[in-house]
């Protein structure tokens, strides 16, 4: 089983004549079979931290090391091949490929991996009933409810069986219900398959699905929610 | 004012003029590229409707404005029904009688005329003074003409450019088989000769064209202006004077007769003009659907802040109509551009026939026409944001769309298009057989039958890709056919833009194809009855006559040489047909040529025609006068009324009013002349082609007026005059070929942009730059080469029906052939032209960061 381990990141962008500190001396650890929960307000590092742990950004100081490997270290092709093979990223805004029926959305990724896309709707049926959307395998995202279009992307996310869950503002765009029934899919996935999974969310009922919490602000990550994050009351 | 005293302000729906200027103003700022983008995709679609549509109405119509300049009130003329003309004293007789206002005499022979910097073909024309009376645009300001041209030439400034030819200076005229040098008076203005100006229309005073064109006293054509109510008087009198030996027509005569022999040319460019229309119109409206997605949200946030549906409509109308109406200046300017650089030709075939002018004419509804097409398409494709304004709908539903709205098809729009695709392909099947001559007609609609079955042709390749997709491991063919069926509607549109260009590609290539080796066969069989030729110069129909002054007897004496014949050819009026006829020696081994035979014997014909008072008449004049083999027909000759046999029936052999071929005995007799307009000479076996024409040049001796060509060199001259007849419209084609296939990469380059942050997703979750280009590559090839098949394959019946009609309708020689290379080498060339076009902008949005798929 691994973890995901964030040592003391930094990283700096350059602004017009000055330097932010999006991310700053953060050391988090999340241990397979947990979901954590990062909050924050806009501009605080949030979205920044994923992509470190993604290895779409290398940090200037500190280390991402997931499953004993150093992926702050990868050249590009390994960050990529990183990506498909042990990671599963979800959006906000689901990147879904509108014409395509909801198997080809959730079996795509597959295809960069070298699958044919008969082997890749095949692997990633399971993972589209596993979110409940198995009879609806043939429907295009037009034809479906924005729950149903982010459980498809969750899907996609886990057709190649990852071994880490990086979710980036999941239920940004759905009602409570809907909310609600999503944060209870990627806690339970975490569980079932033992994966660390990282949660970006300005969604305070999160809360009350993960492992822990943690806020960024300014960059600094501090243990729990910030009372004026919690916004709307905690269900 | 108001009730208040406020001043009362124009607003439409509330909203006032100026708010939308600033809200475009706004726009414009905002999406500056993305206007850009559609401004030039809209100017291009106007740029090539307004070029083809102004080389189409510039012939006839440069040539219009130039016959009606030059006979001014002139209502009728007496013409002469050959080139030797009749007699001056014919025409002071016209000036005499009692209904006859003005009588002005005209001499027009074809001459070439050499200056420092060049030489071209002209014709040259003698007035008189009394051509001023006519108050032609041409003449009415050459008051002072007598003296101006005393003595000289008067030039159009066009032609003096060219020639590099200057007042008060030499140059050398080349006619009736001598060369003159004459002294130019004048260099002629548009403000002096308006569109004369323009023209290859020398003028000299009468008796200086008579001295250089070796026909002293006498006069081609006679132009009257009748006195006010006695036109009927007139024209009998004409008649009387005529006596049956020469035409009473209408002054504007020359112009039905060029109608006539440009009709087939203008029918292909009309058919061109529809084809670019199409395609223009379609460009306009995919340049503007490339930025629905963001009008649409433009629309939703205005209505998020309060604006009304029917203010987002005006607003949304009155930004197309901004753009449109600028993109559409612009592409009037370029089309202007394209039609004075290279659509405005005057082939040169016509110029023998008829002086052309060559300043383009563009009328002003054309220009309406163009503009209001870009205006039009622009403002219906920027309507599609108009469907979220739907009752029921949520203002702002579209900014929580699922993706790109309005790219699914429905199963009735297949079945609807594929129906009426097939029940257009078989409309025109079952007409072309009952009516060839809707041939042209049937080519249209067959442009559109192809863009109606690109849409079930287009979702059979898909579907029939995809088991193949999901089979293949490591190829991006799966994600390419997932992204096609993702964005069908716009690659439907996308793809039949290109199934239309190659459409009109193969169509128009294929019969022009035909019609080059149609002609060709002709030329050779036409050309090879002589080893050595000598005509006038720049004379490929053979009709400029020249004085034999015994060149025959010397050149026959010569070494070498086995025989020498005199050809005779001439143009005659009939009807609004300026027939071509070919007056060939008895002696010739072929009198008519074989490959251009359609009805009759040619061993039987040929031995009538050699008996005499037998003709081989071209199929379109023997169907005007409902004449067949064995039939008699008259025609107008300058000694009368003559009846002739028809030998044989043949095609127009290149010529499209019509071919006349007779035995030169015949022709000697009833057009009353002696004068060659070729020599045709056979040598001795053994002798070379070089050989024999050095014999002939050195028999001739100095006759700078006179080319000696062997059948090569003539047969090479010949067929690059036949050609450039249809030059034009392959310059065309290649035009809308470079045009079409920058435009499918451009509007394929742009939808691709627009997916970058799908991309980027796609990227986030593993896939490299590499994997995605691929992926974007194979799309847009599968995207064209659907587009290709279908253009092609009905292409092909297009170019049937072209040659069918070429052939049956215009009396072309255009024999079928498929022409597979052609089709291949156009399949390829768009192809290639897009994808490389493609690759660049596909690698830029391959390389998209996959971090910009969390920044959206």
């Amino acid at each position: 089983m691994s973890a995901l381990e964030i040592r003391a990141a930094v990283k700096h962008y350059r602004s017009v004549g000055e330097t932010v500190r999006a991310v700053d001396g953060v050391s988090l650890t999340v241990a397979p079979g947990e979901l954590v929960a990062l909050y924050g307000p806009s501009g605080s590092g949030k979205t920044t931290l994923l992509e470190l742990a993604s290895g779409l950004l290398s940090p200037d100081e500190g280390s991402v090391v997931f499953d004993g490997r150093e992926i702050s270290s990868l050249s590009a092709t390994e960050s990529a091949t990183y990506r498909r093979r042990d990671v599963g990223l979800v959006f906000q805004s689901f990147h879904l490929i509108p014409g395509a029926s909801a198997i080809e959305n959730a079996a795509i990724k597959l295809l960069a991996d070298g699958f044919s896309l008969r082997d890749a709707k095949r692997q990633a049926l399971p993972w589209l009933e596993r979110v409940g959307l198995g009879a609806r395998a043939g429907h295009t995202p037009a034809r479906l409810s924005m729950g149903e279009r982010q459980r498809i992307a969750i899907a996609r996310a886990l057709a190649n069986e990852p071994r880490l869950l990086l979710t980036d503002e999941p239920t940004g765009n759905l009602d409570s219900k809907r909310s609600r029934e999503i944060l209870e899919l990627l806690r339970d996935i975490c569980r079932e398959r033992q994966i660390p999974g990282l949660l970006v969310t300005h969604d305070p009922q999160a809360t009350m699905f993960v492992s822990s919490v943690h806020t960024l602000r300014d960059g600094r990550l501090h243990d729990g929610l910030d009372a004026e994050l919690a916004v709307a009351p905690v269900q | 004012m108001s009730r208040s005293g406020v001043p009362r302000r124009v607003r439409i729906f509330g909203l006032r003029p100026t708010a939308l200027l600033d809200l475009y103003r706004w726009r414009l700022g905002r999406h500056k590229a993305q206007e850009l983008l559609a401004g030039m995709g809209i100017a291009i679609g106007v740029a090539l409707f307004f070029g083809v549509l102004v080389a189409s109405a510039s012939l006839v119509g440069s040539a219009s404005q130039l016959v009606h300049a030059v006979t001014g009130a002139a209502r009728f003329q007496l013409a002469a029904r050959s080139a030797a003309g009749f007699d001056e004293g014919l025409a002071n007789r016209v000036g005499e009688l009692p209904g006859v206002k003005v009588a002005a005499p005209l001499l027009r022979e074809n001459a070439e005329i050499i200056g420092p910097k060049g030489r071209q073909s002209i014709q040259l024309v003698g007035v008189t003074a009394s051509q001023v009376f006519l108050e032609g645009a041409a003449t009415r300001d050459l008051g002072s003409g007598a003296l101006l041209l005393a003595g000289g030439l008067g030039l159009p400034s066009g032609v003096a450019s060219d020639i590099g030819a200057r007042a008060s200076r030499p140059v050398t005229l080349l006619a009736d088989g001598s060369a003159h040098t004459v002294e130019v008076r004048a260099v002629l203005g548009s403000q002096a000769v308006g569109p004369v100006a323009n023209s290859p229309i020398v003028v000299a005073l009468l008796e200086v064209a008579q001295r250089i064109t070796g026909r002293p006293k006498r006069v081609t054509q006679v132009l009257v202006e009748p006195k006010p109510g006695a036109d009927g008087l007139v024209e009998r009198e004409l008649r009387q004077v005529a006596a049956g030996r020469l035409d009473v027509q209408s002054a504007s005569q020359e112009l039905r007769v060029l109608k006539a022999t440009a009709t087939p040319t203008s029918q292909s460019t009309a058919l061109f003009a529809a084809i670019s229309a199409m395609i223009g119109f379609l460009l306009a409206l995919n340049a503007m659907l490339l930025t629905v997605p963001e009008r649409r949200r433009f629309a939703a946030e205005l209505r998020q802040q309060g604006f009304g549906p029917r203010q987002v409509l005006l607003i949304l109308i009155s930004q197309a109509v901004m753009l449109g109406a600028a993109a559409s200046i612009v592409g009037i300017a370029l089309g202007d551009l394209l039609s004075r650089s290279l659509f405005h030709q005057v082939p040169s075939y016509l110029t023998l026939a008829f002086p052309i002018g060559t300043h383009p004419v563009i009328p002003v509804t054309t220009v309406v026409m163009a503009f209001g097409c870009g205006v039009i398409a622009t403002v219906l494709a920027s309507l599609l944001p108009v469907l979220d304004l739907r009752r029921g709908r949520a203002a702002d539903a579209v900014l929580h769309d699922a993706g790109e709205a309005g790219q699914d098809i429905s199963k009735p729009a297949v079945v609807g298009f594929g129906v009426t695709g097939a029940m257009l392909v078989a409309a025109v099947t079952i007409v072309v057989v009952l009516v060839p001559s809707l041939s042209v007609a049937g080519g249209v609609v067959l442009a559109l039958a192809a863009f109606c079955l690109i849409l079930p042709i287009f979702l059979a390749v898909v579907r029939s890709l995809t088991p193949l997709s999901e089979r293949i491991r490591g190829s991006m063919l799966a994600l390419a056919v997932v992204e096609l069926k993702a964005t069908a509607t716009r690659s439907v549109a996308l793809a039949g833009v290109a199934a239309l260009a190659v459409y009109g590609m193969v169509a128009i290539q294929g019969a022009r194809h035909d019609l080059v080796n149609g002609l060709d066969a002709a030329v050779v069989q036409y050309l090879d009855t002589a080893d050595i030729w000598v005509t006038t110069d720049n004379n490929f129909l053979t009709i400029n006559s020249f004085p034999a002054d015994g060149a025959p007897t010397a050149i026959a004496r010569a070494h070498g040489i086995a025989s020498v014949r005199e050809y005779q050819g001439e143009l005659l009026d009939v009807g609004t047909r300026r027939l071509w006829v070919r007056a060939r020696p008895a002696g010739d081994r072929t009198l008519i040529q074989a490959s251009q035979l359609l009805h009759g014997n040619l061993t039987h014909a040929t031995q009538l025609i050699r008996q005499g008072g037998w003709a081989a008449i071209s199929s379109g004049f023997a169907e005007e006068h409902h004449v067949g083999v064995g039939d008699k027909f008259t025609l107008p000759t300058p000694s009368g009324t003559v009846s002739f046999g028809v030998a044989a029936v043949t095609t127009n052999a290149g010529w499209p009013p019509g071919a006349i071929t007779l035995n030169a005995a015949d022709f000697r007799r009833d057009w009353q002349s002696t004068a060659p307009t070729a020599l045709e000479i056979n040598l001795k076996a053994g002798v070379t082609p070089a050989a024999g024409k050095h014999a002939v040049e050195q028999a001739l001796g100095p006759r700078p007026g006179l080319l000696v060509e062997t059948f090569q060199e003539r047969r090479a001259r010949y067929e690059e005059s036949a050609r450039q007849g249809i030059k034009s419209l392959s310059e065309i084609s290649t035009l809308l070929l470079i045009a079409t296939s920058l435009a499918i990469a451009s509007a394929l380059s742009a939808a691709i942009w627009q997916r970058r942050t799908r991309l980027a997703s796609l990227k986030s979750h593993g896939f490299d730059s590499r994997q995605l280009w691929r992926s974007l590559i194979l799309e847009s090839a599968i995207l064209i080469t659907i587009g290709c098949l279908d253009g092609a394959i009905l292409g092909i019946y297009g170019h049937a029906l072209a040659s069918r009609w070429l052939k049956l309708s215009v009396g072309f020689p255009a024999p079928f052939s498929l022409g597979l290379g052609i089709v291949l080498l156009t399949l390829a060339l768009i192809t290639c032209i897009a994808v490389a076009v493609i690759a660049l902008p596909g690698l830029a949005a391959a390389r998209v960061p996959a971090r910009a798929s969390f920044q959206e």
